[in-house]
């Protein structure tokens, strides 16, 4: 180590004599050299009088650590200006590269000890660690790096990548509800043949329920250990999980008994520092080339370059992830909704909108619907949540309240029993439906999905093939890095020829090879996936949530689809809601090439890595939106505008029509509201407005309507707002009041709007004009013309609307 | 090193318990509490019976007695140089872990003799000779201590096996 002269000393300073010559062995506190510094100071002589001299000190500088003197850099004489130049140097019989507990691996000496030779705490020195199971073991960046060298050739020689593994949802599936065992016990019941392979465990240490032997339930993957047989071949497999260390290692026996896929690769919540993020790095400290996650949230990882992102694994419906109560709430919209619900939902959903029979409806509705009302449910108790989150600072109650709210849940599924509850539900609605059954046998098109209703309905579904998806994807990252790596073995011969040529030394070439990095190669494959698209979200993305860096949209993006906030002429595909046809959605349709599709679409191709064929995700679209009536639109846009578009595109929304004088007053006093608060996009959609004040007093409304529209997308959103809670709570009621007596329009007005053919059909024309223009012009003229067909639209709606009150 | 040592505690307890089987309600109490807990110097091992409880002070406010238990029991300190028995509970490439009943020991790659290599490639990884030493998880071990230090209620160590009579025990 060389030995800096430190600071604090009376600059400059005279190296006197040196103590010791090289190849010396010194011990701590001998003294290396002597030095001696001037200074002026005042001295009295016997009459009281003072005056100045300059004097001249000598001082011993002793050795701060043991070892041998390897070489001095000062002699006899030199003069040493200011701290910080070298003045010898010692080479250390150990260097403390790793440490156990404060103590040095190595020597055993504590490393923690400080006294006043100290210039810096050895246990500095080693501040990295990359231990799975231990906190206590740390090394230094040296032999940090030393070690994944070591492991690199390893892995490159077995022709292996590092492969990351998250628990809950990934692999497995936990609740700790009781019911499981029952169903468990009894092979009568439906669930049976679910559940039979649940394994069950409890913890000895289980601080955190504060309920005596608490039973947590496992579920595998279908095909998990297969998945790991196979994978084990290709990669050397870690665990890294949210969970505590005893459920992470009771999990680890189960998922692997014989312990020969993860042997101790165990990390857990209590070695990984903090419980909000998952680092590559506190595996891998330097080098992360090789390494590949799974995992079913991406925003845990920062949205990492190396991560697979997986189908969530949700066995037991609405127990979700038991550990997840300490990382940052996902959204969740969506994936909570669609998972379950497979594609053939979309028809059924659809006529559950045009309103069959309500008693057809239950029927059609409960084979797909595993989760009662959970979309509802689970959107508004996300909102609660979130509202919660925010009020909790950061701070150790934050803490504490997460503890609380895991304790809560966990209690809450050993207590209420949801699995029960909602089995319970399923087998009243299959008796109701075999009723139904009997009073009507034949309905259109229905007897057959009847037909199976006879048994009883099982609540959990063991039909997960996340896995298989998880595989091809990992094999192809494995081969793909493979092979780079044997292109880039190959080429030497080419590198040989550089190297004579004098181009490249040939020490900067490392004798392994190149060895390509995950983190390029799974966005280069990634990126080819959806290629050339533009994907707009309508009624995914909750409101007021920044769009661009949604979650979805980043995932979207990662396959190389590009997100555009506006349906224009270069858009490919609209992701909407299939339950609501919204603004975007009503304009998307009007252009033939636009590909309207629903979530899950984008679900397969994210999780397939492959451009799935949009076919069986697309959202049907009546006839009258393929021709884009004006009117309808007009009609639709009022109630979305209100409602709950998504608010991604305030700037077109156009007039609100029924709305009687009290109800514009309390848009005046919210417009009040918003003016005190307004931001950028807002003023941005206002100054739009501005423009045309003067052309049409319709526009002046709308420009009040607009912003209400923005402030509805404040309300409705619960992750971006920095309101405070309450005030975010009485928003809230007073946007979900509006919601609700607003949706009960949409089918009079729809109605309403019908028995006018005579109205519709030149708008008809119209809006196809429109539709003509939309293409040839740039996306600025889009803009206007964009706004030009709103304000037509809102004259022709002011005029009907006076029309039908004259009737 | 075991020790026989004399140790005080004071020991609060609900007046529910207050009766006749008080005696045993505070013996119960010590020996759930004590033994096996780690002061940071030693480890106790064992309360033996015959203990001396003061009388019971009642704290104002609670109801709660407090009783000043004076007792005897076996301690166990370990100290720098001392050869002891252990179960290996994780091996890693830079050495493995050693648990000695409350003290975490570990032995670094520096302190296990030259012909024990790490074979990472073992399923579950291994330290090995290639011979009959095979130091994996659940290994019985034994090491010398070469450097101790304590925190409040821990300790750690670093044990060594480059000297003779050390190393995995045949069972």
């Amino acid at each position: 180590m060389k030995i800096l002269s430190p600071p604090g000393l009376h600059y400059p300073i005279t190296v006197g004599e040196l103590a010791k010559r090289r190849d010396d062995e010194v011990k701590r506190s001998d003294p290396l050299f002597t030095y001696f510094y001037e200074t002026v100071v005042e001295e009295g002589d016997k009459w009281g009088e003072t005056k100045e001299v300059k004097k001249r000190f000598p001082v011993k500088f002793e050795a701060s650590i043991d070892g041998a003197i390897k070489e001095w850099f000062v002699k006899q004489g030199s003069v040493v200006q200011r701290p910080g130049v070298s003045l010898l140097e010692i080479e250390e019989p150990c260097t403390h590269e790793t440490q156990f507990g404060g103590l040095c691996v190595d020597c055993g000496k504590d490393m923690t000890e400080v006294d006043y030779l100290t210039k810096e705490v050895n246990s500095d020195r080693a501040t990295v660690n990359m231990t799975h199971d231990n906190i206590a073991l740390l090394v230094s960046q040296k032999e940090a790096s030393r070690a994944e060298e070591d492991s690199k050739k390893r892995l490159l020689s077995a022709k292996k990548l590092s492969l990351i593994v998250d628990l809950d949802q990934t692999v497995i599936h936990t609740t700790c509800e009781r019911t499981i065992a029952e169903w468990q016990a009894d092979p009568e019941n439906p669930n049976y043949d679910a559940v039979k392979d649940v394994k069950s465990f409890q913890l000895a240490d289980d601080a955190v329920s504060h309920v005596a032997a608490n039973w947590y339930y496992v579920k595998m993957r279908p095909g998990l250990q297969d998945f790991f047989e196979r994978m084990s071949k290709l990669y050397e497999m870690h665990i890294y999980t949210m969970a505590t260390r005893a459920y992470a290692q009771a999990v680890a026996k189960i998922i692997d008994p014989e312990r020969k896929y993860f042997g101790d690769r165990i990390l857990s919540r209590d070695e990984n520092y903090t419980d909000k993020l998952k680092s590559l790095h506190r595996l891998f400290p330097n080098n992360t080339d090789m390494a590949v996650i799974i995992d079913d949230r991406a925003d845990i990882w920062g949205y990492s370059e190396n991560l697979v992102r997986v189908p969530v694994f949700n066995f037991f419906p609405g127990a979700g992830d038991i550990n997840a109560s300490f990382l940052p709430k996902q959204q969740e919209l969506v994936t909570q909704a669609s998972k379950g619900k497979s594609v053939e939902i979309a028809p059924k959903a659809k006529m559950e909108i045009e309103g069959e029979a309500p008693a057809i409806l239950s029927v059609a509705a409960s084979p797909t619907e595993t989760v009662p009302a959970e979309p509802i449910d689970g959107a508004t108790n996300e909102l609660e949540q979130q509202l919660l989150a925010m009020g909790a600072g950061e701070s150790h109650e934050k803490l504490e309240e997460q503890a609380k709210e895991q304790e809560k849940v966990i209690i809450a599924q050993q207590t209420e029993r949801p699995l029960l509850q909602q089995q319970l539900v399923l087998d009243k609605e299959d008796e109701e439906a075999e009723e139904t059954e009997t009073a009507e046998p034949a309905e259109n098109g229905h007897s057959q999905s009847s037909e199976h209703h006879k048994h009883r309905h099982s609540l959990l579904h063991d039909d997960d093939r996340g896995l298989e998806v998880i595989e091809a994807n990992l094999r192809l990252v494995h081969q793909t890095f493979y092979d780079e790596y044997r292109k880039h073995r190959v080429v030497p011969s080419g590198g040989r020829v550089a190297e004579l040529k004098g181009e490249k030394s040939p020490k900067k070439r490392p004798r392994d090879g190149h060895v390509p990095d995950i983190a390029e190669i799974m966005p280069r494959i990634k990126g080819q996936t959806l290629d050339s698209c533009v994907i707009v979200f309508s009624g995914i993305i909750p409101l007021g949530m920044d769009v661009a860096n949604s979650d979805f949209a980043l995932w979207v993006k990662s396959f190389g689809a590009e997100i555009s906030l506006n349906v224009n002429k270069y858009t490919t595909h609209v992701i909407a809601n299939p339950d609501r046809k919204t603004t975007k959605v009503k304009k998307a349709a009007r252009y033939p090439n636009i590909k309207i599709v629903n979530a899950e679409w984008m679900f397969q191709c994210c999780t397939q890595w492959k451009h799935v064929d949009e076919t069986p995700y697309l959202i049907e679209m009546d006839d009258a939106d393929r021709g884009g009536s004006p009117f309808e639109e007009l009609e639709d846009d009022s109630i979305n505008v209100s409602g709950d578009e998504n608010g991604l595109e305030p700037i077109e929304s156009p007039v609100q029509l029924d709305m009687s004088d009290d109800q514009w007053k309390s848009m005046g006093d919210e417009l009040d509201d918003f003016l005190n608060e307004s931001d950028g996009t807002e003023d941005a959609s206002a100054s739009e407005s501005e423009s045309v004040v003067s052309t049409n007093s319709t526009s002046k409304r709308k420009r009040k309507r607009d912003p209400e529209s923005n402030d509805n997308s404040e309300d409705d959103d619960s992750d971006a707002s920095i309101n405070s809670a309450s005030k975010l709570a009485r928003r809230k009621r007073r946007t979900m009041e509006r919601v609700t007596s607003l949706n009960t329009v949409v089918n009079a007005d729809k109605s309403s709007g019908l028995p006018s053919p005579e109205t519709t059909g030149p708008e008809e024309e119209q809006g196809e004009e429109d539709g003509k223009t939309f293409d040839p012009q740039g996306e600025g003229a889009d803009l206007d013309s964009d706004f030009d067909d709103g304000l037509e639209a809102e004259m022709m709606a002011e005029f009907e609307k006076s029309g039908s009150e004259d009737i | 090193m075991f020790f026989f040592k004399e140790l005080e505690k004071t020991i609060q307890l609900h007046p529910s318990y207050f009766g006749p089987l008080i005696r045993s309600h505070i013996h119960r109490e010590l020996l759930l509490k004590e033994e096996g807990s780690s002061t940071g110097k030693f480890t106790i091992v064992c309360i033996l019976d015959s203990f001396d409880i003061s009388d019971g002070q009642v704290i104002p406010g609670s109801g709660a007695a407090e009783y000043t238990v004076h007792y005897k029991a076996i301690v166990w300190r370990p100290y720098k140089g001392e050869v002891m028995d252990g179960v290996v509970t994780s091996v890693i490439r830079a050495g493995f872990f050693v648990d000695c009943g409350s003290l975490q020991a570990f032995v670094g790659r520096a302190m296990i003799p030259t012909d024990i290599k790490f074979d990472a490639n073992a399923t579950p990884p291994q330290w090995t000779d290639n011979g009959d030493q095979i130091i994996e998880k659940g290994t019985n071990i034994r090491i010398k201590i070469k450097g101790l230090r304590s925190e409040v209620d821990k300790m750690y160590a670093i044990g060594t096996m480059k000297e003779d009579y050390l190393g995995p025990l045949q069972s």
